[in-house]
């Protein structure tokens, strides 16, 4: 069964009908968002059964819509915490990754601005790495760029797309050795996105995003995966009952090969590696449960099939 | 830019100085300084690297007076100013309780002062100065040139004063021969430092 990332849009009115049956073709709900009297939900469905959906949400006037971004975590990169990189264009292309699905967060550098000075700690190395993708978002000067970008990519082992204010040719000139994805005329700005042609370039940053992501796809199909992430979400969050107190938008954050969970690592890690998955198989016999960088987090990362032998 | 009479930014990279001169607009624009700009001169050299800003401000000569942003109401024994702006409000308080003391100033609402028992005429108290907003002006257009310039440039060196400004900000120690680097920029504005 192949699930795909979906988001489905319609009334609150009768949505338990939509949710119930997405659980029972096999399904997973990822987020559910209540706006008003609209509902958003963003899940992974049967590739197959998107049809079923469709028609039985129709009377609902619900609409199905793919969104290849569902189920990823991606880091926008952030130069600073100052004016000059926040709230545009950082904030845009975070809250724009968000609306097609992903989780973003922002992670704003300590020592990211200027051209000599930039540099990057260790922390923000790790932060950077629990992500399924890091966009970077740098400024104007192509010197700059050059100058800078050996020493802000030093480490990171996910793919990175970097926008930049040159054009795409001129940044992938300058980026030796390159990196996954460029969007280019996407720098240092100062007003709102609004512009057709300025949310056509968030528009390429995103299928970028997703051109990238789908090659990591990919590469995880190759050697599949020992769970899927989002049936580990559904499972902590019935045999785990804190994680209904956690007040974070998205207490359980879904990822391309993981999870990151919301709760302290102390408390919590041994209780989250001893969830029985199936037939007395744990999540820690199929997953690294780790501490993330972030806050007291906990991540899980789960094995592929080469290194458990198990596919569930 | 349209009410500026010169705006340039020069850069070696034409993009950037695209890029710059859309900010350097946004910038201003938000911070509502387009109207004190006269003329404007901006070179970035990312080599360098350095920035440097330099200007000619408008001639800015009113100074905010009672009068502009209050009513007078004189009565039997007081006066009752009615608010229209509350922006100089603070500033025009303190002045009176200075000036009256406090006994003789109460404001019974947002929008009303009142001044009881005091000497002076209605035309007087409507001429007092309450404040210079060339003061701020400066404060203003400095803080407005640390958003343009790129932010890791934090090393600045900014002189304001007699309708003419410099900035200059760099990531590096700043050359001893920054005032040659603005003395030529004020030239091609065709200007003097």
């Amino acid at each position: 069964m192949t699930l795909v990332p979906v988001t489905y849009k319609g009334g609150i009115y009768q949505h338990d009908i939509v949710t119930d049956l997405i659980e029972d073709l096999g399904g997973y709900v990822v987020q559910k968002h209540l706006i008003a009297q609209e509902v958003v939900l963003q899940c992974f469905v049967p590739k197959d059964d998107i049809e079923l959906i469709r028609e039985i949400s129709r009377p609902l006037f619900g609409e199905v819509t793919d969104s290849p971004l569902v189920g990823t975590e991606i880091a926008v990169v952030s130069m600073s915490l100052e004016i000059h990189h926040l709230p545009h264009p950082s904030c845009d292309i975070a809250e724009y990754t968000r609306r097609l699905g992903a989780k973003s967060n922002m992670v704003s550098l300590a020592r990211g601005p200027g051209k000599r000075i930039a540099g990057l700690n260790d922390e923000e190395r790790d932060v950077i790495n629990e992500h399924d993708i890091a966009v970077f978002a740098l400024g104007n000067f192509e010197t700059c760029i050059e100058y800078k970008m050996p020493a802000l990519r030093r480490g990171i082992e996910v793919p990175i797309i970097l926008c930049g204010g040159p054009d795409k040719e001129a940044l992938q000139k300058i980026v030796d050795p390159p990196v996954d994805g460029y969007v280019g005329n996407v720098g240092r700005f100062m007003h709102r996105t609004k512009e057709s042609e300025e949310l056509g370039k968030l528009d390429e940053i995103i299928a970028e995003i997703t051109r990238v992501l789908e090659k990591k796809r990919e590469e995880i199909a190759k050697d599949s995966l020992s769970v899927a992430p989002a049936r580990l979400m559904d499972l902590i969050r019935e045999k785990v009952p804190a994680i209904h107190e956690v007040t974070s938008p998205t207490p359980l954050t879904v990822q391309m090969t993981g999870l990151r969970v919301k709760l302290p690592y102390d408390t919590f890690a041994q209780d989250i590696r001893k969830v029985d998955i199936e037939d007395g198989i744990t999540i820690g016999d199929l997953s690294d449960v780790v501490p993330s960088r972030m806050r007291d987090y906990i991540l899980v990362k789960i094995r592929p099939f080469s290194e458990t032998n198990v596919v569930i | 830019m349209y009410a500026v009479e010169y705006f340039e930014v020069e850069c070696p990279e034409a993009a950037g100085a695209a890029y710059y001169k859309q900010i350097t607009n946004d910038v201003l624009l938000d911070h509502n300084l387009l109207k004190v700009i006269h003329k404007l001169h901006i070179f970035i050299d990312p080599k360098v690297p350095v920035f440097v800003a330099t200007g000619i401000l408008k001639k800015i000569t009113s100074l905010i007076r009672v009068r502009d942003f209050a009513n007078i109401n004189p009565q039997e024994g007081k006066m009752t100013l009615v608010i229209s702006d509350e922006t100089y409000l603070a500033p025009m308080l303190k002045i009176f309780w200075q000036r009256f003391g406090k006994e003789h100033v109460e404001q019974p609402d947002r929008f009303t002062v009142i001044l009881y028992g005091i000497g002076e005429e209605p035309k007087e108290i409507e001429e007092i100065v309450v404040a210079d907003p060339s003061e701020f002006l400066f404060k203003d257009l400095i803080y407005a040139f640390r958003c343009i310039a790129p932010e890791g440039f934090r090393l600045r060196k900014e002189k304001f004063g007699d309708g003419k400004f410099s900035f200059v900000a760099s990531e590096n120690t700043l050359d001893e021969n920054t005032d040659e680097l603005i003395a030529a920029k004020f030239a091609l504005m065709g200007e003097t430092p």
